[in-house]
């Protein structure tokens, strides 16, 4: 820790960066983010199992932007970031929403993070994502910090209940998400903390014309919910944040792991990645599949 | 006050009763308060946590039309909505989600009296449970509450020993819910619960709230703001989950070219378009304006209009915010110049 707490001091001592978005320690199994400005306010600064915010959502905020403009000059913004971070920086990057040379990336050999604050960190509690994670070190960084440590084995029961959802008749499916969505009371907590919803006006706040209901009824829920996994679809990273702080337990990254699964399957493409492929949506390739178009 | 005791046993008797007879009854789960189907599910748990999404859409539904319209070549014809008025039997509730009624009910019965959120708070029957659980979020004795609050209760239970629950009569509502089971009741001895309730573990009060309304008066323009402001990612599950945030807005729905629907939908002050005119200028264009309005709301502004706070304790928001923000955590330290919001 005092190394990331000294990296992070140095760097804004020096001038590199204008601004640090870490973590804090809140009590024993939870943190938040915290955005540093001041040297000295770095000893606040910790990385461990319980840092889940994937805190790339940030990068995209005008009012964080601003803190790297002072007296008409425009400084780095450092970010801690794990593993699985970096690959929403990464997809950031290339869609074009903030400029690597922008971002000091400190990244960690992570071996995982508990699926939500309070619970012990152990293969049962262990967050879905890690279970698969392939990415332990980070793609990308300017500064790697942490110790290599194992993660704690653990079975894939997302990939399993993704199968059996595969396996349902139609209308049984339906009925599953019509059940889910149904708990969905409109707070789009699953929109804010998501790094990819970045877009400034979200459809869902266009009312002229009104294409997506802002009732909070089925027709309404469903309408969300299913543009929101198509406007994720071959984009989502997977970092699981939405899933986590659904106030009404919808298991949405089954949703988003299913369209990456899909994606990767037709396009051989899964989002945050590479710095050097372009993105799904935004590239064509004349072997691409065109089963998809009618 | 009126105390009598009764077993676990008759008292779900009564619940079988309100059930058989078609009413509706609710109980706090882990995620949400639910609809009772069969009574093996009640669990009665005073030391269970707040459910993480409040009661408070059986009164104030996150959506609900409020009329339904026909439009012609030269007429607009207005259908009115028939409220469901079933009556709603509330079991177990938490003491600081008990009262929650009762402070939304100044709200709805301002200027307008709201004839939806009215007949379904008239229908609703509340029996409180004493509450024995408290953690690091908790803040019912800051606000003026306890975890042995009656208020807002009509009925209160409070767990004498495994079997036997003493059950105080604290509204005429209660009463008349209560006379009819009489038989259930056996007389009891207030000395009895009143040395349960003394020795209930109780939160410690974080802060002073007339202190924090003194302070909010004094520090609109605090820089304080700007800190949980950077932070707060502009969602609305603070509100949704909170039991007494009442902000809707009303929005046409057409199902075809003539006719449609007027809805009434939950909306949350944390939305950058909560405040956005048609004119193109937003009053709150900031996340930190807007979380300023969020506090002061609770905990002033409600203070001057309505003499009660905005809030019950509960720490749903906290407990479940995106990014940690703790509203305990920002009312306790406003006064502290050393701290800052969010650090």
């Amino acid at each position: 820790m005092n190394e990331l707490i000294k990296h992070a001091k140095e760097l804004l001592e020096k001038g590199e960066v204008a601004a640090v978005i870490g973590y804090r320690q809140v009590s024993e199994k939870r943190t938040k983010p915290v955005i540093i400005t001041e040297p000295e306010e770095t000893r606040a600064l910790v990385f461990n199992e319980y840092c889940l915010n994937n805190l790339a959502v940030y990068l995209t905020k005008a009012r964080i932007k601003l803190l790297g403009r002072k007296n008409n000059k425009s400084f780095k913004l450092a970010i801690t970031a794990k593993p699985c971070d970096v690959h929403s920086i990464v997809a950031l990057i290339q869609e074009n929403q903030i400029d690597r040379d922008k971002i000091h990336i400190i990244s960690f050999n992570c071996h995982g993070v508990v699926k939500d604050f309070g619970f012990d960190f152990n293969g049962d509690n262990l967050s879905s994502k890690c279970i698969t994670c392939e990415t332990h070190k980070p793609l990308y960084y300017d500064k790697l910090l942490g110790e290599v440590k194992e993660t704690p084995q653990a079975r894939d029961s997302a990939l399993e209940r993704i199968k059996e959802i595969e396996r349902m008749p139609h209308n049984e499916r339906f009925e599953f998400f019509r059940s889910e969505f149904d708990k969905c009371i409109k707070c789009y907590a699953c929109r804010a903390v998501c790094p990819l919803c970045y877009c400034q006006r979200c459809i869902t706040d266009k009312t002229i014309p009104c294409w997506i209901e802002t009732s909070s009824h089925q027709r309404g829920n469903f309408a969300w919910n299913v543009i929101r996994a198509f406007h994720l679809s071959g984009r989502c990273t997977g970092c699981g944040e939405c899933d986590r702080v659904c106030p009404a337990d919808i298991p949405l990254s089954l949703i988003n792991r299913k369209m990456t699964i899909e994606a990767n399957n037709l396009f051989s493409f899964v989002s945050g990645r590479s710095l050097e492929t372009p993105t799904l949506v935004g590239s064509f390739n004349e072997k691409d599949n065109d089963e998809l178009f009618m | 006050m009126d105390e009598k005791i009764i077993s676990r046993v008759d008292l779900m008797k009564i619940c079988k009763d309100v059930i058989d007879k078609g009413n509706t009854l609710l109980t706090p789960g882990a995620a949400d308060y639910y609809v009772v189907k069969d009574i093996s599910d009640i669990i009665l748990d005073t030391s269970a946590l707040p459910s993480k999404i409040s009661h408070k859409s059986y009164v104030f539904p996150r959506t609900e039309p409020v009329l339904y319209y026909k439009r012609s070549k030269n007429d607009v014809q207005l259908i009115d909505i028939n409220i469901d008025s079933k009556k709603i039997v509330i079991l177990g509730a938490k003491p600081c989600d008990a009262n929650s009624i009762n402070i939304m009910k100044h709200l709805f019965n301002w200027d307008h009296s709201d004839e939806f959120f009215n007949k379904r708070a008239n229908n609703f029957m509340v029996i409180g449970l004493m509450c024995s659980h408290f953690d690091e979020y908790c803040f019912c004795t800051s606000v003026r509450s306890s975890p042995v609050s009656e208020k807002g209760s009509d009925l209160f239970l409070i767990p004498v020993d495994i079997n036997n629950y003493a059950l105080k009569i604290i509204t005429e509502k209660g009463k008349e819910f209560i006379s009819p089971y009489s038989g259930y009741l056996k007389p009891g001895d207030e000395k009895n619960s009143k040395l349960i309730t003394e020795n209930v573990r109780q939160p410690e009060a974080a802060f002073d709230s007339s202190e924090v309304y003194e302070w909010l008066g004094e520090n609109f323009e605090s820089p304080k703001w700007e800190g949980v402001g950077n932070l707060c990612l502009s969602c609305a599950q603070c509100a949704f989950v909170c039991s007494v945030c009442h902000c809707f807005d009303i929005t046409d729905e057409d199902y075809s070219y003539t006719e449609g629907r007027r809805m009434k939908n939950w909306d949350g002050c944390q939305f950058g378009n909560f405040t956005l005119h048609a004119s193109g200028h937003n009053p709150r264009d900031i996340q930190s304006k807007r979380y300023r309005q969020r506090v002061n709301h609770k905990f002033r502004y409600y203070v001057d209009r309505f003499g009660e706070i905005l809030c019950t304790g509960c720490g749903r928001c906290s407990r479940g915010c995106p990014v940690s923000i703790d509203i305990k955590e920002i009312v306790s330290n406003c006064n502290d110049n050393q701290k800052e919001f969010l650090k």
